[in-house]
């Protein structure tokens, strides 16, 4: 007798959840992997895209047939975007004491950071969708990448600019600030949280609880701001 | 409990859609269905349980949700090729002369803060 090892084959790479569960179990490696070893480059997300990506390019799948076969995760990303709504929250109650220091450095630093990206980039000779792309670089991935969209640039290279801006900015952004002598804590924690997101946050909670506290109040706040000033001030100028 | 959470942040996107077709058609619906839930929020004064779970649930895998969206950079690795160095230097620079301004910015402003405070 011999079994049917290609129709099997064959059933399980055309099941519906046949994504789903290479996705979730690449997923889940690529956090062990950072858990274990903690190191800074082994985000998470990064390394799955990796991961995913060398697959698929392997297995010649095109990337119309992941995506729809991954929809089922797609879907879930909606209703996670509008629960950052509750970190916000929680994080601008916190720092009620300071909060116009807070604002001002968010509106102004953050509005700086994104014409000085944006402006290096275009002076740089990078093409409109570059552009476009580089402009959400220093807000959470779910949020830069729905902006990215709106304002015609690229979704997913919008996720590798929050990352690479993420990890640098994590790397360097404390000792940076310190060879210069800028060592509050709410300092460094907004310095981390307006440019380098999630992972400036958890770089920032090395540092110190207060550090920590600021920096996810700065991403939680830089994010919705960049979500509804940009695409507003994209339609104006255009 | 989690459930009914969910319910609620479905609610909160499908709101916001209604209001990206209605009103500001240039914000998408998700973030439209955050700043409504932040706007619930304040007006609440806290966060009830079942919300805080089901978004401290969702958030925890936040990463996850992102993979295949963020797959679809396949597509653009001759755009990376052709604009290589104008991302590598601007994302670069940029970031580390930001980091040094609002580090700066924001000491300044405290610091200033907590003179005038002590004047008083």
């Amino acid at each position: 007798m011999t079994l049917e090892w290609h129709a099997a084959l064959d059933a399980v790479i055309h099941h519906p959840l046949f994504f789903v569960g290479l996705t979730l179990g690449v997923y889940q490696l690529a956090v062990a992997a950072y858990d274990k070893t903690r190191w800074i480059f082994l985000q998470p997300l990064l390394i799955s895209m990796v991961a995913l990506i060398s697959v698929l390019l392997l297995l010649g799948i095109d990337y119309a047939d992941y995506k729809k076969g991954t929809g089922l995760l797609s879907m879930i990303l909606g209703p996670a975007t509008v629960a950052l709504a509750v970190p916000l929250y929680l994080n601008i109650r916190r720092v009620r004491q300071v909060l116009w220091p807070t604002l001002i450095t968010l509106f102004v630093g953050g509005l700086f950071a994104t014409v000085l990206g944006v402006a290096l980039a275009w002076f740089f000779g990078a093409e409109t969708m570059i552009l476009k792309t580089i402009a959400p670089k220093s807000v959470t991935s779910p949020i830069a990448m729905l902006v990215a969209e709106e304002i015609g640039g690229a979704a997913s290279l919008a996720a590798v600019f929050v990352m690479i801006t993420g990890i640098i900015g994590a790397m360097f952004g404390v000792e940076l600030l310190r060879i210069l002598r800028i060592t509050h804590p709410a300092a460094q924690g907004m310095a981390l949280g307006i440019i380098a997101h999630g992972i400036g946050t958890a770089r920032a909670l090395q540092e110190s609880e207060e550090a920590g506290a600021f920096a996810a109040l700065a991403m939680s706040v830089m994010g919705v701001l960049t979500a509804v000033l940009m695409p507003l001030a994209v339609a104006l100028i255009a | 409990m989690l459930l009914r959470g969910l319910s609620w942040l479905v609610a909160f996107q499908l709101a916001g859609t209604a209001l990206n077709v209605l009103f500001f058609p240039v914000i998408p619906g998700p973030i439209l269905g955050l700043v409504l839930l932040f706007i619930y929020l304040m007006v609440r004064g806290g966060v009830n349980e079942p919300i805080n779970e089901a978004a401290s649930s969702l958030l925890r895998y936040l990463p996850l949700l992102l993979v295949p969206p963020a797959i679809g950079v396949m597509a653009h690795v001759a755009d990376i090729k052709a604009d290589f160095w104008a991302i590598t230097g601007s994302l670069v620079i940029s970031l580390l002369v930001s980091i040094v301004f609002i580090g700066w910015l924001m000491q300044v402003l405290i610091k200033r803060q907590a003179r005038k405070k002590g004047g008083v």
